[in-house]
């Protein structure tokens, strides 16, 4: 387990983070998500992704249920993503060749499909929710989404 | 199945960034099994997210390492002795984003911020009734602490009143053993035939010690003076105190130069320059 901390938590930890936007939380949900990984670790089906797909996915749905339980988003949501502490800190830099940066990601990303994506994935937002929150109709928030997720999955084809 | 118009639509993008419901996900796993097209294409949508994702790597701050390696141990060993027969949970592919509308409102398993802020709360109490405790037996023990002090200054005068008297006891029984001085046998006069009293006169340091046997009590006023006849002259050699009157122990004089017989006067107290003769009331010689 030392091994894996080692390996995915700069990940987790920067993703949970970019849910949670409070650090002791943060490293609250890192510590649930290493907890549950290593307990249901048996159901992780190689066949159906990646090992850090998975892995990221068990942080951010725990992170998500964190933000849910808590009368939190009153305040978060209010608060623009870009200014939240966790872009504040520059992401360190790593030397995996998969790491494409933030930055060249984001300029790829229409501003409104960087938007959706953020709220999709990082928020919680189920996507009627972010067609309510965006004053969109769902089936753009839809169109958007998929856009948006082409374009990364072409950043790395 | 045209696979290539179901990528198309964008289902997958929805399955990886979970946002679909549980029969949906099914779904396109069931198809993602079956068709390899589709498999490959959804790996290479969901290796998009996981960069994008990745790309929000950030080092965790120093000494969290330790912090949450220490509690998922502690969380895996609770784990495996309290509930080992615990089932798996829930394959992480099936846990659904719920809508906001059925999010619990309030948390309803404590989270571990909960835990801390009752034990906090728990170990305060303690910690409270613990001072109450230990303040109470420590004003105890201060009283204590006082009483034993009274008592043990009343002891060390005590001991130190019995050490001068001891010393004194001891000086008298030197004086009294030792070769040097000579023993003067002081005999009542016809005034006071009962009056006896002795006289330790050392010749070598010229010491003279007072032991009275039986002294007419005085009347107010009054005090015995002790005399060393040198040469038919009376010399001074000092007042007798009341304790030595009354035959109570030894008491150093005067020293006397030279002497050949001793006697004691009855004088005004303070003493006089030259005996009253008339009130001599034991005089002895060598």
């Amino acid at each position: 387990m030392t091994l894996f901390y080692d390996k995915y938590s700069s990940a987790l930890y920067g993703v949970i983070l970019r849910i949670v936007k409070k650090e002791e939380i943060a490293e609250d949900v890192l510590q649930e998500s290493l907890v549950k990984i290593w307990h249901s670790f048996q159901s992780y089906d190689a066949s159906k992704g990646r090992l850090f797909t998975w892995v990221l996915n068990v942080s951010r749905n725990l992170a998500i249920d964190k933000i849910r339980s808590r009368q939190y988003r009153v305040g978060s949501r209010t608060q623009p993503i870009e200014e939240s502490a966790a872009l504040r800190q520059a992401a360190t830099p790593t030397f995996r060749p998969e790491h494409i940066g933030l930055q060249e990601m984001t300029t790829k990303l229409a501003p409104e499909q960087k938007q959706i994506i953020d709220l999709l994935y990082f928020g919680g937002f189920t996507q009627s929710e972010v067609a309510e929150e965006l004053n969109l109709p769902l089936g753009t928030v839809k169109t958007r989404a998929r856009a948006a997720i082409k374009v990364l999955a072409k950043l790395i084809r | 199945m045209n696979t290539q118009e179901y990528i198309e639509s964008g289902i997958l993008e929805e399955y990886a960034l979970g946002v679909l419901d549980e029969a949906q996900r099914a779904d396109v796993e069931r198809l993602a099994a079956q068709y390899p097209e589709i498999r490959q294409e959804l790996d290479l949508i969901q290796h998009g997210l996981d960069s994008y994702a990745q790309a929000h790597t950030q080092e965790p701050p120093a000494g969290m390492r330790e912090r949450v390696l220490a509690g998922w141990q502690a969380a895996i060993h609770q784990g495996a002795t309290t509930s080992a027969t615990e089932l798996p949970i829930a394959p992480v592919a099936e846990t659904v984003v719920r809508p906001i509308s059925s999010a619990p409102q309030e948390e309803i398993a404590p989270s571990g911020f909960n835990w801390m802020m009752a034990a906090s709360v728990a170990l305060l109490v303690l910690s409270a009734a613990a001072n109450l405790i230990l303040y109470n037996r420590w004003k105890e023990s201060e009283t204590q602490l006082v009483a034993l002090q009274a008592d043990q200054t009343r002891v060390a005068s005590t001991m130190q009143a019995v050490e001068k008297r001891l010393s004194t006891r001891t000086q008298e029984l030197a004086v009294l053993r030792s070769e040097q001085f000579k023993a003067v046998e002081l005999a009542g006069t016809p005034a006071a035939p009962q009056a006896k009293a002795r006289v330790l006169y050392n010749t070598a340091t010229k010491a003279v010690y007072v032991d009275v046997r039986n002294l007419p009590t005085l009347p107010q006023g009054k005090q015995y003076q002790l005399w060393a006849m040198d040469k038919g002259k009376p010399v001074d050699a000092g007042m007798l105190a009341a304790a030595t009157t009354a035959g109570d122990s030894l008491q150093l004089m005067k020293n006397v130069a030279n002497a050949e017989a001793f006697a004691m006067t009855v004088e005004p107290e303070g003493g006089s320059e030259n005996p009253t003769m008339e009130t001599m009331t034991v005089i002895g010689r060598f």
